[in-house]
């Protein structure tokens, strides 16, 4: 068979076009054995980072080794990601790293540490296709958050009940299919009805920006990595109406 | 079950769209793999009309209809409809049934009234979530048995997207865990199918039914649509090709427990599968981009045998309804490839649609022709597990990418598969071993059940 030589006419790889230096991540501790710690996270060594964190934790206090080694380490994980160095895996496998860590570090407290408040997240009762969850999942709590993972194929009332037991600054919905996302906005009307007006993220696969933003508590997630911009909004207090207004239309 | 030894195509350059090897003829005598290309369109009902049997009945008569109606009106000979069970359908397996029942109706009366031929191609929902239901034994295992039961009585051609390995799949491709790929989607997908397509081609059988194929829509798929374009940084394009020459170890599968073709347009694996076991295959590519976008708009067409569209959701356009809408297209596209054909210049197409998008990124590079035939050779030949074939599809799909300097990679995706290629010399030689790594490695994978796969 003939093939070209010089595809220029045919396709551009504008991959390569915008392709990123390589760059080392930055230190983030003067401290040597905590900067091992979040040497660790970056390379998203989950063994590494379980020792270097016992080891930290024979001379520091459990809080110092979260605030000053595991949270650094998955800061700049994250603005590796955001300037284009790092894929999603890498983020993942830094976020179960970094999680390793702060098991331990919370063993030695005898309490589980401060999240900064709690996201509900859900795939739509009737939808199986959870994977867009599983990474919001774990790019919320790589950023701090208390996830109540309800799961896949959750039915509308345990979503609410959730919500009302939890309180979360946030809720999520993922659904592949447009048969299946017609339970979002019967998750939006009864959390409204009791009284809970808490911004109710949708995305995924067939979900549209129309659809969701047709009811109210409805943002449209376009992509999984907006989630934690989106949690620290409604921490901060936004309501639903003022984020959507900034991350859709 | 006998993994397959001999590629039922001698060489690539042997392929080509509209013919199969082994080709099979519909209920109202459409040949597929025939000498012609068949157009295969696939509505998809709106939000709502899922409420009721009467309701979802409408919706797909109207959908299957109008698709139907448009080509007599621009006089394409040849359609087959696809319906993927919306989760309600397979749930309720009775809907499933009167829907493929409806819909035969109307086939047969556009072959009464204009002589167009059509079939009709039922694809039940997986609704097994390998996390939350046993494989084997949950109630939804009987409703996708069920559907199928009642689907294979008006159906030509039933298929399924099989979710074997899932759990594992997730788990694995958000972390580059090549091990974890072969182990879900070879290891355990492979199994899983081959008890479920067992049972599937008992069914068909009985019911004078052809038994389609599976696709792994849910695994490698999800991993092609991960790595998605040029700007995303999801996954690397070059982990999802893997990814897909892992899957031919189990979309195999079907095939070797019966199931005869046409494939399942959304198993992009097709070409492999064509090479090695020479059942007609559909395909999608450049006419899917209603439902999802890839990087193979046009070779993915170079061995097809029907011509799809992956989904469309039922509604109005400018021209008419999409389902109209895109049996129009997908007619004319196969009406360029039939030309081609009838004029002898059936080579000279297929190169142009292979130079369209064989270097454009690693799935189409793996998918042309001459590749998907390699990749198919290292499969017969490294017939000794499901586990040994996947390793070697892999491999083989590295060493292609890595060894044709046309296809360029950036200098990630180039680190990143050298990396994997690294990790699969480290991993053990036979399946059992591998096994025994994989249950103490994936132990903890949340809701992970050996036993569900007979393990």
């Amino acid at each position: 068979m003939k093939i070209l030589e010089d595809f220029s006419n045919i396709f551009t790889r504008y991959d390569l076009n915008i392709e990123v230096a390589r760059q080392e991540a930055r230190k983030v501790s003067k401290d040597a054995v905590l900067q091992k710690v979040a040497d660790a996270v970056v390379a998203g060594e989950t063994a590494e980072c379980e020792a270097a964190t016992k080891a930290a934790l024979a001379s520091k206090s459990p809080m110092e080794v979260i605030n000053e080694g595991l949270i650094p380490g998955m800061n700049e994980v994250s603005r590796l990601w955001d300037e284009g160095v790092y894929f999603l895996p890498q983020v993942i496998l830094a976020s179960d790293a970094m999680n390793a860590g702060i098991a331990l570090c919370e063993e030695k407290m005898g309490k589980a540490m401060d999240k900064k408040g709690k996201v509900v997240t859900h795939t739509a009762e009737g939808d199986i296709h959870d994977i867009g969850q599983v990474i919001v999942n774990a790019l919320l709590n790589a950023n701090g958050f208390e996830v109540i993972n309800l799961g896949a194929d959750v039915p509308v009332d345990k979503v609410v009940e959730a919500c009302r037991l939890h309180n979360p600054v946030m809720v999520t919905g993922t659904a592949l299919m447009t048969t299946t996302m017609t339970a979002f906005p019967k998750i939006a009307a009864q959390l409204k009805r009791l009284g809970l007006n808490i911004p109710f993220v949708c995305g995924g696969g067939a979900v549209s920006e129309e659809y969701v933003t047709s009811f109210d508590l409805g943002i449209w997630g376009k992509e999984a990595n907006q989630a934690p911009g989106m949690a620290e909004d409604a921490l901060a207090g936004d309501s639903w109406s003022v984020m959507r207004s900034k991350w859709n239309g | 079950m006998k993994l397959t030894s001999q590629m039922a195509y001698k060489s690539a350059e042997d392929m080509i769209f509209g013919t199969a090897l082994k080709p099979v003829t519909t209920k109202r005598g459409i040949v597929l793999g025939g000498g012609h290309v068949v157009p295969e369109v696939v509505p998809h009902p709106r939000p709502g009309s899922e409420k009721t049997m009467k309701t979802l009945l409408r919706e797909y008569e109207r959908a299957n209809g109008d698709a139907l109606e448009r080509c007599v009106i621009v006089g394409h000979p040849t359609l087959q409809i696809e319906n993927e069970h919306v989760f309600q359908m397979t749930h309720n397996p009775k809907w499933g049934g009167e829907i493929a029942a409806q819909t035969a109706k109307q086939m047969d009366e556009y072959l009464k009234k204009y002589g167009l031929k059509a079939s009709y191609r039922s694809t039940p929902a997986d609704l097994r979530k390998p996390d939350m239901h046993h494989m084997r034994e949950s109630d939804y295992t009987k409703e996708v048995l069920e559907s199928f039961e009642e689907c294979t009585k008006y159906a030509d051609v039933v298929s399924i997207e099989s979710m074997g390995g899932k759990e594992i799949f997730d788990h694995a491709i958000i972390r580059n865990d090549i091990a974890g790929l072969l182990f879900g989607q070879a290891v355990l997908g492979g199994r899983d199918m081959e008890w479920m397509w067992t049972q599937i081609v008992e069914i068909c059988k009985k019911n004078n039914c052809i038994p389609g194929g599976d696709t792994n829509c849910s695994e490698a798929n999800t991993a092609m649509f991960m790595a998605g374009g040029f700007i995303s940084k999801d996954v690397p394009h070059t982990l999802a090709a893997l990814s897909r020459a892992i899957c031919v170890s189990r979309t195999l599968v079907a095939y070797e427990c019966g199931a005869t073709g046409p494939t399942k347009d959304c198993a992009y694996e097709d070409p492999i599968i064509k090479a090695i076991t020479g059942v007609p295959i559909s395909t999608e590519g450049k006419t899917s981009a209603c439902a999802h976008s890839d990087l193979c708009g046009n070779v993915i067409a170079a061995v097809c045998d029907l011509w799809s569209n992956e989904a469309v959701e039922y509604h109005d356009m400018f021209g008419a309804t999409t389902t109209a809408v895109f049996a129009e297209i997908l007619g004319y596209d196969a009406a360029a490839m039939n030309a081609a054909i009838d004029l002898g210049y059936q080579k000279e197409f297929q190169a142009c649609l292979v130079n369209s998008d064989k270097y454009r990124g690693p799935h189409g590079f793996m998918l042309s022709p001459d590749n998907a035939w390699l990749i198919g050779k290292a499969v017969v030949d490294n017939n000794e597990s499901l586990y040994a074939r996947g390793k070697a599809a892999a491999i083989k799909c590295g060493e292609l990418m890595l060894g044709d300097p046309k296809l360029r990679l950036t200098q990630f995706e180039r680190e990143s598969l050298m990396g994997y290629m690294k990790d699969m010399e480290k991993l053990p030689a036979k399946e059992e071993d591998f096994i025994d790594m994989c249950l103490k490695k994936y132990a903890k994978v949340k809701g992970f059940n050996p036993a569900a796969y007979g393990l």
